[in-house]
């Protein structure tokens, strides 16, 4: 139902870059406005702030500024949209919410696993090669 | 029934009689409520310094650089989606919603302030 809501306009089909580019920020703004409810539904209040959930979902659409192509820039709009459709209609779980978007932030010090490990032991952990 | 008459004669208040309403204008005033709301715009100050707070503690930018008549793209080296996410900064913070058309224009602080304080919902 909500998912339908959201989804109801015709796929996107932008002719041009700066189309697409319109549509990047209606579904920015979209998102920043189901933020009040995100934080609701998971109870993400102790966790995260409001405007730390805009800078990370800023920067989860900034990865993508090197696209240039038109028809790419809709497929990866259509594929914000339905995480979003899917984090708002309770879909997900608190713990996927975090760990996908709250932690692991620019290696910030909520990731205090590998706190007290020697540099050897994390570039062990990351690859064969180092 | 002789005891309830006396619990009653113990509890039964005083009649006083209330002073003559034109000797006190001050009640008279209070009894006359103003049900208009133009009076609780925003005062322009207000506006300047809720909208600089708001920049200021936007991540990327430096606060030391924050007048009221920067242009977020020009003197604080943002850009666009960032422009997009202050405005909505600003949203959360006056409780409004401001349409698509209108949000592209705001450039600048002085655009911003200029633009919420003519908004009749800014609270």
């Amino acid at each position: 139902m909500a998912f339908t809501l959201r989804s109801v306009k015709v796929p996107p089909n932008s002719a041009s870059l700066e189309e697409a580019r319109g549509r990047v920020f209606d579904f920015f703004r979209k998102a920043c406005r189901s933020i009040p409810t995100i934080m609701d539904i998971y109870n993400l209040d102790d966790i995260v702030t409001k405007s730390e959930l805009r800078s990370i979902i800023a920067s989860e659409i900034r990865k993508n500024t090197h696209v240039t192509n038109p028809k790419v820039i809709d497929l990866l709009l259509f594929k914000g949209m339905e995480e979003l459709n899917n984090i708002v209609e309770h879909a997900k779980q608190r713990h996927h919410i975090i760990g996908q978007y709250v932690l692991g932030r620019q290696g910030l010090a909520q990731d205090t696993k590998d706190e007290g490990t020697s540099d050897f032991l994390k570039n062990f952990y990351k690859s064969n090669y180092f | 029934m002789a005891l309830r008459a006396a619990v009653l004669r113990h509890i039964r208040l005083p009649v006083q009689t209330l002073p003559a309403i034109g000797t006190r204008p001050q009640s008279q005033r209070s009894f006359l409520r103003l049900f208009s709301s133009h009076d609780d715009h925003l005062t322009k100050e207000e506006v300047i310094d809720r909208v600089l707070d708001v920049i200021k503690s936007f991540p990327k930018v430096d606060p030391s650089k924050v007048t009221p008549d920067v242009h977020f793209q020009k003197d604080l080296g943002l850009d666009s989606l960032d422009n997009v996410e202050i405005v909505m900064a600003l949203e959360e913070e006056f409780k409004l919603e401001i349409p698509d058309k209108e949000a592209d224009k705001i450039d600048s602080c002085n655009l911003a302030i200029v633009y919420i304080y003519n908004h009749p919902m800014a609270g």
